[in-house]
């Protein structure tokens, strides 16, 4: 009797925990082969470019969601900021270059351009960190935070959202391009260089994420906080140093999005609405606050929408993922790779 | 070096502790002990700094304590392992370990007490690599007295180790922290197992129904009668 309990249990495990991702993983090679035969290799690099990006945002989302159980609604503005702190930058750059051509200028601005972004983004989310989250935490009961959490996220959203219509108006502001120069072929399909620099923004930045939750004490002590609360405070880890951190390196993640994927979205109040969707589309399917896997997840979303674009049409591009993610929940419910956020029933 | 003064502790409206007073003086080895529910976790919890006292006083080197975080009270030398251990699962037993050393900023002092607790361990080093929450409950047990040792701790707040632990085990568990005590290292255990306490504590306090109704020298309270028909069943 014991043994067939603890073998259907482990065999619960293994279908619950792996198959899925199995499955999923398998699905997106083969879904990639298949648009890569049917629309070329260009269509393959683009989802795995726009997909790098989605997983920059879904990073963020789940590095929030597990540290300081908020459930971001805002994260689009921080895309939206990000956009628009980019186009500020670049825009009086590129004006100046047209008069006065620099090699070396030229190709440093786009740089210069999405660094401001990440930067702001920090700065904005320490702010709002300090001032908004900090008091909330300090006012609401056990249980209640979650829900006060969200509403403020969703709060901030509209706020940013109209705020920016109101100052800078509902205008596009866009680059037609950050670095021109000819498109690279990758494997017989020309890509353009923005798009490259955007993929290794996004790896780039993932990496140096990767490394500094692992390698570093700091790093470190975020993912205490994230695994047990009390345990991190009883090693001597101070929580209101690591929320707004944490925080601010979440929207700093979604500004360098916003700002790298300038050229495709341009800059307008409500452009953060398609992409956060999406980041928690990923975040949903991959598991909350699961960082590793919101990595691969924005991977997995870009290919899929990709695939629905080229097969199903341009209309479908937000009912397919949509109805992937609810067949994905309904059999998984805590998302093909897990969830490993504690303690949200305590809060 | 710990003074607690006529302490009240509450969660919420519900009171819990009335008029708590204890000393620990350096380098001894303390017991606290009584039934479940008695409020014995939250005197620890309140030296600790997750709990706020709402009325007396918590004294550590003199100095007061009350409104003191848990982050703090760890930098001035205290260091709790709690009933539930808090580890942190998805991480390795020697990032659990490092982690424990958090306060501590020089790298060859963590290693050296790395070393240290490995010695005392054994186990430990050899499950170095292995997930914390893949352990059983008595390895559980010893990475959390062990990583509760990594700040280099002067006061360690050992809550219920012998829960839930195989008999064999708690004696291990127990001579670990005698071995500690010999290092220099004043210990404040929380317990139900009253006969092992009284075995190898200096002296002890007893507390019922959130109050000390006794306290002295463990050897006589292993005599007294209200504890052997209470607590040992003699």
């Amino acid at each position: 009797m014991q043994f067939e309990t603890s073998l259907i249990h482990s065999l619960r495990r293994a279908v619950t925990t792996r198959l899925p991702a199995t499955i999923v993983l398998l699905g997106t090679l083969v879904l990639s082969i298949v648009v890569g035969a049917a629309g070329g290799i260009a269509q393959v690099v683009n989802s795995i470019v726009t997909g790098g990006m989605w997983a920059l945002m879904a990073v963020g989302l789940a590095l929030v969601f597990g540290v300081m159980n908020v459930p971001q609604f805002a994260h689009g503005e921080s895309f939206m900021v990000g956009a628009y702190v980019a186009y500020f930058v670049f825009n009086p750059i590129h004006k100046t270059l047209q008069d006065n051509p620099d090699a070396f200028l030229a190709f440093v601005a786009p740089l210069l351009a999405i660094i401001a972004a990440g930067v702001a983004g920090f700065i904005l989310g320490l702010f709002l960190e300090k001032v908004l989250f900090y008091p909330l935490r300090l006012m609401s009961k056990a249980g209640e935070w979650v829900m006060n959490a969200f509403l403020l996220t969703v709060g901030i959203s509209f706020i940013l959202t109209n705020g920016t219509t109101l100052v800078l108006g509902a205008n596009f502001r866009g680059v037609p391009r950050y670095w021109d120069a000819e498109p690279l072929t990758i494997l017989g399909a020309p890509i353009s260089v923005d798009r490259i620099m955007a993929f290794l923004i996004a790896t780039g930045s993932i990496g140096a994420l990767w490394f500094f939750l692992r390698r570093t004490r700091t790093g470190r002590a975020i993912r205490a906080v994230s695994q047990d609360e009390i345990g991190a405070q009883m090693m001597g880890i101070n929580l209101n140093f690591i929320y707004p951190l944490t925080f601010g390196l979440a929207t700093a993640m979604a500004a360098l999005a916003g700002a790298s994927l300038l050229f495709l979205f341009q800059a307008y109040p409500t452009v953060g609405l398609n992409p956060l969707y999406l980041a928690w589309y990923v975040v949903m399917m991959a598991g909350l606050g699961n960082v590793a896997g919101a990595i691969v997840g924005g991977f997995v979303v870009g290919i899929l929408q990709t695939a629905t674009q080229q097969f199903a049409g341009v209309v479908w591009a937000d009912v397919i993922p949509t109805v992937v993610m609810i067949a994905v929940l309904l059999v998984v419910p805590s998302g093909i790779f897990g969830s490993e956020v504690k303690g949200i029933s305590e809060r | 070096m710990l003074e607690l003064k006529n302490l009240d502790a509450s969660y919420g409206f519900l009171q819990i502790l009335w008029d708590v007073s204890l000393t620990v003086e350096d380098g001894e080895f303390i017991g606290l002990i009584g039934p479940n529910g008695a409020g014995k976790t939250t005197v620890m919890r309140t030296i600790a700094g997750l709990l706020t006292p709402m009325g007396g006083e918590v004294l550590f080197k003199s100095r007061r304590m009350n409104a003191v975080p848990a982050h703090r009270t760890t930098k001035m030398g205290i260091s709790y392992i709690s009933e539930s251990l808090n580890l942190f699962v998805d991480m390795s037993v020697r990032e659990n370990l490092l982690m424990g050393a958090y306060i501590v900023r020089d790298r060859d002092r963590q290693l050296e007490t790395l070393e240290f607790v490995y010695q005392l361990f054994p186990r430990l080093k050899e499950r170095e690599r292995q997930l914390a929450g893949t352990m059983s409950g008595g390895e559980r047990k010893m990475l959390a007295i062990a990583r509760g040792m990594m700040s280099n701790p002067q006061l360690l707040l050992v809550d219920e180790p012998s829960l839930g632990l195989a008999p064999h085990l708690v004696a291990d568990v127990f001579h670990s922290l005698q071995t500690l005590q010999e290092a220099g290292v004043t210990i404040l255990l929380v317990e139900q197992r009253v006969n092992a306490t009284l075995e190898i504590t200096d002296r002890a306090y007893v507390l019922e129904q959130g109050r000390i109704v006794m306290e002295g020298p463990s050897s006589e309270l292993m005599t007294n009668k209200h504890i052997k028909s209470a607590y040992l069943g003699i």
